[in-house]
């Protein structure tokens, strides 16, 4: 009879989630045609938002305080920033759950939260370097509008990319656990992409939103997914105000993940896992 | 280790190191909608707060010890899956005691993880879009398995269970039978301590389902597995298991060894003999008090064919000493109800445990 199996270390942990992370990667790419079609939809919505903009500078674009380059160098960044963004979790695991086959998940040997960081990261990663390619589009297309403000307002931006992509898991993390009550990942997924939608920035800079929008956004996470991100970018916020934009998004990075998994607790005590 | 409330220690742990797992009192019932049929009633569903209770295991006391094999059936909805998902710990009880390994499964699931093995019939946990291999590799690394252990469990499972062609083709374009193959082969590979199988041989074909069972059998002698198999196909239990649980509508109906199982509802024994001439309708009569006498009783006797049930286990001499004299016997045979008609009978009866 063998020995039972001593508790996983912290590098055989990492190791596990490394090699899951790998073939989630390998994963990624089974379904070509379908991220041909999700970025064939992403652009059309993109190009359909710049086109409303354009008429609305043709209208009165004296009177912002953004000029047109800027506004279209900031739709470009929104738009590649969340394209790297969009992370396809929930509807997974939603569809896992209804199906009962997060059963399997359940019984693995690695933490459930952080496997789903990893899958994330490689949604991440995978939407990551195909934003980039848009981006060099975008680039030649814009000029210098495109570029960073500085070194320095580039350095931001990075760090500012890293906890955006922990918010924006920790967010989606947080809404998956609706489907563990619902049993079901449609509605859920449905709601947060609304929100998402009109707070994160991805459709105007937030400076631009009406003050009752922005005084509710001020007091939730999604702006710091794409707004604060390009803010940073852009160099709109510098030194010590940059320094206090990433703070802000370390707090809710950690914030948001630590609720994720309180919430988690909770909805397992509960889930039936559905079929026989 | 375990008590109860009240302070008593219900079930004392007779080998406390040997023991692989101790269930005490397990209880599960699911809260259902009542709803309607039709459209309409799923509607009014949507705003009534009618519930049912619905009792899937109730009362289930019973304890395996390191290596046995152990298996678990019962008829459609009787509670297997349930009572499998609350000792891997992804269901947690309404009532009741589980210990697994010594742990309590449903709060330290992920601890438990690595020392189990699980097979859920319906629910493959290879990675969908990607090839076999590249999940066995993953699991290879998830749970740090020695590569010793590995590589022995790997070249057995591919030789055993066929799994050399399907190894480097992604998981959806797999047949089910392949598929559950190399589901099985995934879930042992670390060489767990415990394997709970929920019918593992679930669409296989015949040749297959050897194949499993013989691999199931192997693997269990060689780590000395405690195995948990749940099935409809009894000779999956009479071929890897000793031991037998028969849950009805929730309850344990019966615990003990297969033999014991037999002896329990399988006391009748059949000889059944063929004549070298049509019967005689006349013979009939005598002849069933001739055989009452032996301690038989006289089933059929028509045609070429006559049948005599008994109970006593040395009457079988005696009878076939009286149907060689009495009649003209070219062939004779003796029958014992195999465990499958057993099963059916018990399955057919409409008051066992009762609600
Ligand atoms: N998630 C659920 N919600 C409500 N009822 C459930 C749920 N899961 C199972 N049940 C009910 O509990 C009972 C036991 O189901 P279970 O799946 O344990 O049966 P089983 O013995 O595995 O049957 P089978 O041989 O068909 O697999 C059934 O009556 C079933 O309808
Ligand atoms: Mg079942």
């Amino acid at each position: 009879m063998r020995p039972l199996a001593p508790p996983l270390t912290l590098s055989e942990n990492i190791l596990g989630y490394l090699s899951f992370l790998n073939r989630a990667l390998k994963a990624n790419f089974a379904y070509k045609a379908s991220t041909v079609l999700g970025l064939f939809t992403a652009a059309l919505t993109y190009g359909i938002t710049v086109l409303v903009w354009n008429h609305v500078y043709d209208q009165k674009g004296s009177s912002l305080n953004v000029t047109r380059q800027e506004m279209f160098a900031y739709l470009a960044m929104a738009f590649c920033l969340n394209y790297a963004l969009t992370i396809n979790i929930d509807q997974r695991v939603g569809q896992r759950i209804r199906l009962g086959l997060i059963a399997t998940d359940l019984l693995k040997p690695l933490d459930f939260q952080m496997t789903q960081a990893f899958q994330a990261l490689s949604d991440c990663i995978f939407n990551g370097f195909i934003a980039l390619g848009i981006m060099a589009v975008a680039f030649s297309a814009l000029g210098r509008q495109a570029f960073p403000k500085s070194p320095e307002a580039f350095g931001f931006f990075l760090a500012s990319f890293f906890l955006a992509f922990i918010i924006q898991y920790s967010i989606v993390f947080f809404f998956i656990q609706g489907a563990f009550y619902t049993y079901s990942g449609y509605g859920i997924f449905a709601s947060r992409i609304a929100v998402h939608h009109t707070l994160s920035g991805l459709q105007a800079p937030l400076t631009l939103y009406p003050p009752i929008l922005r005084s509710i956004g001020a007091w939730l996470p999604f702006q710091h997914v794409v707004f604060t991100p390009i803010t940073l970018y852009t160099g709109r916020a510098e030194g010590a105000q940059a320094w206090h934009l990433l703070g802000e998004q370390a707090l809710w990075a950690a914030g948001f993940y630590l609720l994720g998994n309180l919430v988690m607790r909770k909805a397992l005590k509960q889930l039936e896992i559905q079929g026989g | 280790m375990l008590t109860v409330p009240g302070g008593l220690p219900k079930m004392l742990p007779l080998y406390p190191m040997n023991s692989a797992l101790q269930v005490q009192n397990l209880s599960k019932s699911y809260k259902r909608r009542i709803r309607q049929p039709g459209l309409a009633g799923a509607v009014k569903a949507l705003f009534s707060t009618q519930e049912q209770e619905l009792h899937a295991v109730r009362d289930l006391s019973f304890t395996l010890q390191r290596g046995e094999r152990v298996g678990l059936i019962g008829e459609n909805g009787a509670g297997k899956s349930t009572t499998l998902k609350m000792l891997t710990g992804i269901l947690v009880p309404t009532g009741g005691k589980v210990e697994v390994l010594g742990r309590v499964p449903w709060r330290e699931r992920r601890q438990l993880a690595l020392n189990i093995g699980v097979v859920f019939g319906q629910r493959p946990q290879l990675l969908w879009d990607i090839p076999v291999q590249e999940t066995f590799e993953l699991l290879k690394t998830m749970y740090r398995i020695p590569p010793d252990i590995y590589g022995l469990v790997y070249k057995e499972a591919v030789r055993r269970l066929g799994l050399e062609p399907l190894l480097a083709t992604p998981v959806r374009h797999l047949s089910l039978g392949q598929r559950m193959r190399c589901d099985l082969a995934a879930a042992v590979l670390h060489a767990p301590a415990i394997a709970f199988l929920d019918e593992p041989t679930i669409g296989l074909d015949l040749s297959v389902k050897e194949q499993v069972r013989e691999f199931i059998a192997h693997i269990q002698e060689k780590f000395g597995i405690t195995l948990l198999i749940t099935t409809h196909d009894l000779k999956d239990i009479t071929e890897t298991c000793d031991r037998l649980l028969l849950l009805d509508k929730g309850r344990l109906l019966f615990d003990g060894s297969i033999k014991a199982f037999e002896q329990k509802y399988a006391s009748d024994r059949r000889i059944v003999a063929e004549t070298h001439r049509p019967l005689d309708s006349s013979v009939a009569g005598p002849l069933s008090v001739e055989v009452a006498k032996k301690g038989g009783k006289l089933i059929e006797a028509e045609g070429h064919r006559v049948v005599v049930e008994y109970h006593e286990e040395g009457a079988a001499p005696n009878l076939i000493q009286l149907l060689l004299q009495q009649l003209q016997v070219v062939d004779i045979n003796l029958e014992k109800t195999d465990i499958e008609t057993i099963v059916t009978r018990i399955y057919r009866q409409p008051d066992r445990a009762g609600d």
